[in-house]
């Protein structure tokens, strides 16, 4: 191949010379005149090689360079303006870099499993909500319908691992073998578990990466080794890759289990094939290649009217749906997500208009300049493109800084975000978010270089020559555009300010709900007893009994106590409740949220009883009549306008047999899962007296609660971990915490979002007001010798300050007037994120508005005063 | 634009030299150089760096070509020579240059 002519063209040069010399020095030279007279007669080599380069370069870039070169002249020459432009962009293009890049990697990029777009979970129906399925539905779905490739369910699981370290509570996931079909990623290590491996022992672990490097130090021989989980040995069979786990286990869970730490064999003993009540199970399925989602979904159907033709009664008002797993991952953060970008948007919008204003501003001040350069035969063509290089020039620093900000912005989200955000972890400066940094660089150029560029070229040659000198009267056409502009502003300014009152209102609406119990002074901490050890109920009830008695003895305690679900930690199955003396249809139970708790539960979370009492240790011995407890709403709606005490239900039986258990008392209603959820219905059952099969529902874990008084909750995780210790020192207390931090981290996403839109809100509210200032001050500035006419024919300063500030006003009017609407219309997509408030909360638009109209006031006020200065001597010798 | 104008003159002429150069047979750029110098009786004395933005523009537009050669002390070299397109070329710029001289001269001198 040949190489180009430029490559060695430097050797050809030297050579050149060389042969020259020697001519010369044939020709009778000394060796040294005959070299300098060679270099003399060369000209400069340098030179030489840029000619030679030039000639390859396309015109259409040596053009470009030479408006690159003038550009940057004419940048330096205004540091000030350059600065802040690109200052602008930087911010603007890099929080909406930051925000795309959370886009990019949380809601479009596909899921790393192999064919992910196929994965769907399915879920049991139950009027408005759906969860988890029952054995019996998932064979049924498996078998009878047709649109599987595989399917599995699941059953999440926390396991005591004692392997290598201290003793530690870790989430996983028990899974038919299925699962890794279902969602396969090629193992890091080993393989995964296949049904004749479950069906032989069913004692094999998959790690995840996470717990692998973690706990095991990335242990090379890890597969073939037997860890203890709960106890029993367990075979580990393979480690999934790293980014098998959708967000940190460590710190939180995502849908599905995909950040579970390890996943063990479930087997569904055969008798359970038949068990249509009891939900239980995740189930996910994939779809054979080209199954439509909606063909699926009617499949699904047909299978589960056939199961509720067999089962009529229990059947009733449940139903099948299934959802794409990638859909179903992302929905509660789209809407979020996609707001932020929306305003990170609009931010970066307003800056690029502040900056075509200042543009167009400067543009009228180079209109002589324009005006040479288009009657000496530079086309409009070129002058567009010239100050449109110049728009470039100006953006491309900013671009570059913009990187920066956005790796800030970014570091900021994955560090402090919400994260249970799948993925949330991956954001960073991937080829497409730079990609689309620069896209939206090149287009910010556009935007605000476009108009001012256009103007320019339409310029009237010579009235442009001979006023240049002039102060700007002809420059209205360009002071109408940047009020055009700035009304532009004004109204995303509207929009912006209208949506952040809404979600403040929103939070603090949300914030004034009452939780219901007392964080104050209260520490929780959570175990769970292995099944190897802790087989019978009594023998689980007794090891709790003796940590509380321990504990109670404990200096500064006031109460302590445990349930399997406290409010916000912990979530809870829920169970048809049959009531004595009544025949309701199966279907059309109340379903109540079910918890065991122990004797001093309800005085150390700080819930009151409303109704009859607490029950006492004596009243819930495990020979006494069973008792339960249950929240008023459970209250009213079994016995509307009844008293509930000494009234008896049934619930959580195996068989169609009601155990009657006799209502002692009635608990305020608490917030169990947060203030933007609705009080559940909820019926609490002493631990001594769970139904058969409930300690296992719960894994034998419940949540241990201590009250102090004069001490910090903090002092007795000490005393707490001896009490524990005492009892069995292999189980591990996990998730230790004072109960007004559960509070805390419970609201930490939604304050997270808050101040990111309250900053972004500001932002924009900033730049926009600069915006404002900037027409203001320039229209002063424009007026001055009509001001001076005016003061000196006897206009007052007041009157003076009125004419600016009515310009001022009447851009906010304007801006207004275009802006309420669009918010009112606008924030109807922020619905779902509202608690409370409706889209045209007034309060919200009105307050927008007032507090733009004071800002306006504030942006106008120097340019008013520096009006109301004006010496009519002065201004009038100006002109 | 006048520097431009007289510029792009004077690459005309030395394109054509080159071109009238290496009809004689492929040569390298001081030997090109040498053969301009002596065929005008050193009259025509150009700056030889000049010659090589030339040679490239001719390269680019197709008119020449060259290929990798040894020269006599070894090194490697270039040689350039016409390609098809070049000949052409430069009967067209010849008879161009020929007519504007026959012009200039009537004007300059007329009988």
């Amino acid at each position: 191949m040949t190489k180009h002519p430029l490559s060695d063209l430097d050797a050809e040069i030297r050579d050149h010379i060389e042969r020259e010399t020697r001519d010369n020095i044939d020709r009778g030279m000394a060796p040294d005149d005959a070299r300098c007279a060679a270099l003399r007669k060369f000209g400069n080599p340098a030179l030489v090689l840029e000619d030679a380069r030039a000639v390859w370069i396309p015109a259409w870039l040596d053009h470009l360079r030479q408006d690159a070169r003038y550009a940057v002249r004419m940048l330096r020459r205004q540091p000030g303006f350059s600065i802040a432009a690109i200052a602008t962009l930087a911010l603007g293009i890099g929080l909406t870099t930051a925000v795309f890049s959370l886009l990019h990697n949380v809601l479009f990029k596909p899921l790393p499993f192999a064919d992910s777009d196929r994965i769907v979970i399915v879920s049991e129906t139950w009027r408005n909500s759906f969860g988890s399925a029952s054995a019996g539905h998932f064979h049924d779905w498996t078998e009878q319908a047709t649109v599987w490739e595989a399917t599995a369910a699941g059953q999440a699981a926390t396991f005591n691992l004692a392997e290598a370290g201290d003793p530690e509570r870790v989430a996983g996931l028990r899974v038919t073998p299925g699962y890794f079909d279902v969602a396969y990623m090629a193992p890091a290590a080993g393989r995964y578990f296949s049904a004749a491996d479950v069906a032989a022992d069913a004692r094999l672990v998959v790690l995840s990466h996470g717990l692998w490097l973690r706990r095991f130090d990335a242990d090379p021989s890890i597969v073939g080794k037997t860890i203890r989980l709960g106890g029993e040995p367990h075979l580990v069979v393979g480690v999934t890759p790293a980014t098998y786990a959708l967000t940190d286990p460590s710190r939180s869970g995502v849908v599905g289990g995909f950040s579970s730490q390890l996943w063990t064999p479930l087997v569904i003993p055969p008798e359970r094939r038949a068990n249509y009540g009891n939900h239980a199970f995740l189930v996910l399925g994939k779809l054979k290649p080209g199954v439509a989602l909606a063909a699926a979904q009617a499949d699904l159907e047909r299978v589960t009217s056939g199961i509720a033709r067999r089962n009529p009664e229990e059947m009733e008002g449940r139903g099948v749906i299934a959802q794409a797993l990638p859909e179903l991952l992302v929905r509660g953060f789209r809407t979020q997500f996609w707001l932020l970008f929306a305003i990170s948007g609009a931010v970066l919008t307003i800056g690029c208009v502040n900056i075509g204003s200042l543009l167009l501003a400067r543009a009228t001040m180079r209109r002589r300049e324009i005006a040479i350069r288009a009657s000496l035969g530079g086309g409009k063509a070129r002058i567009v493109r010239q100050l449109l290089v110049e728009s470039l020039v100006l953006a491309l620093p900013g671009g570059a800084a913009a990187i920066g900000v956005a790796a800030a912005f970014i570091q900021y989200f994955v560090t402090r975000g919400p994260a249970f955000v799948p993925r949330l972890r991956d954001a960073g400066l991937q080829i497409e978010v730079l990609a689309f940094a620069t896209m939206v660089t090149i287009l910010a150029a556009i935007a605000f270089g476009l108009v001012p560029a256009l103007r320019a070229a339409r310029l009237d040659l010579q009235r442009s020559l001979r006023d240049a000198g002039k102060p700007a009267w002809s420059g209205r056409g360009h002071d109408r555009v940047r009020s055009v502009m700035v009304v532009a502003e004004i109204a995303t300014t509207v929009v912006l300010l209208a949506g952040t009152g809404l979600l403040l209102r929103s939070a603090s609406r949300l914030s004034s709900v009452p939780f219901g119990f007392d964080a104050q002074h209260v520490l929780t901490a959570r175990i769970a007893l292995p099944a190897a050890r802790y087989q019978e109920a009594p023998a689980i009830a007794d090891a709790y009994r003796r940590i509380l008695e321990d504990m109670r003895a404990s200096r500064g305690v006031e109460h302590a106590g445990a349930a399997t679900t406290v409010p916000l930690i912990g979530g809870s199955p829920d169970a048809a409740v049959q009531v004595e003396g009544r025949v309701v249809a199966v279907g059309s139970q109340p379903s109540p949220h079910i918890r065991l708790f122990t004797d001093g539960y309800f005085a150390a979370m700080g819930i009151a009883i409303v109704r009859g009492r607490a029950p006492q240790a004596a009243d819930i011995a495990a020979t006494a009549p069973p008792v339960v407890v249950i929240n008023e709403r459970l209250a009213a709606a079994l016995w509307p306008g009844e008293d509930a005490i000494g009234k008896r239900l049934s619930t959580w039986t195996a068989d169609t047999n009601p155990e009657w258990r006799v209502v002692v008392g009635v608990a305020a209603d608490v917030r169990t899962f947060g203030q933007a959820e609705a009080v559940p219905l909820e019926l609490s059952i002493p631990y001594t007296q769970a139904p058969s099969g409930a300690w296992n529902a719960f894994q034998r874990g419940m949540v241990l609660v201590i009250r102090t008084r004069d001490v910090w909750p903090a002092d007795q995780v000490a005393p707490l971990r001896r009490a524990v210790a005492a009892v069995d020192a292999t189980v591990p207390l996990y998730d230790v915490r004072p109960m007004d931090q559960v509070m805390v981290s419970l609201t930490a996403t939604r304050r997270f979002y808050l101040r990111l839109i309250l900053l972004l809100a500001a932002a924009g509210l900033g730049l926009a007001m600069l915006g404002t200032y900037g027409v203001i001050a320039y229209f002063v500035a424009d007026r001055t010798p009509e001001i001076g006419l005016r003061m000196a024919i006897g206009a007052r300063p007041g009157e003076v300050v009125g004419m600016v500030m009515q310009q001022g006003l009447r851009l906010l009017a304007l801006g207004a007037a275009i802006g309420v609407p669009a918010a009112l219309l606008l924030s109807r997509a922020i619905r779902s994120l509202l608690f409370e408030i409706e889209p045209t909360d007034p309060v919200s638009h009105v307050a927008a508005v007032a507090l733009l109209m004071a800002m306006t006031a504030l942006a106008c006020a120097l340019p008013a005063a520096r009006a109301a200065r004006v010496d009519p001597i002065t201004a009038l010798r100006h002109d | 634009m006048s520097t431009e104008d007289h510029l792009s003159l004077l690459q005309g002429t030395l394109d054509l030299l080159i071109l009238r150069t290496l009809q004689a047979g492929p040569a390298h750029g001081h030997a090109i150089v040498k053969a301009i110098e002596q065929g005008s009786d050193d009259v025509l004395l150009v700056e030889q760096g000049s010659l090589y933005p030339a040679l490239h523009r001719l390269i680019k537009r197709g008119w020449i070509t060259y290929e990798p050669g040894t020269s006599e002390n070894n090194r490697s070299a270039k040689f350039y020579r016409l390609t098809p397109k070049g000949r052409k070329q430069l009967a067209i710029e010849t008879s161009k240059w020929e007519k504007l001289a026959r012009a200039m001269a009537r004007v300059l001198r007329p009988a």
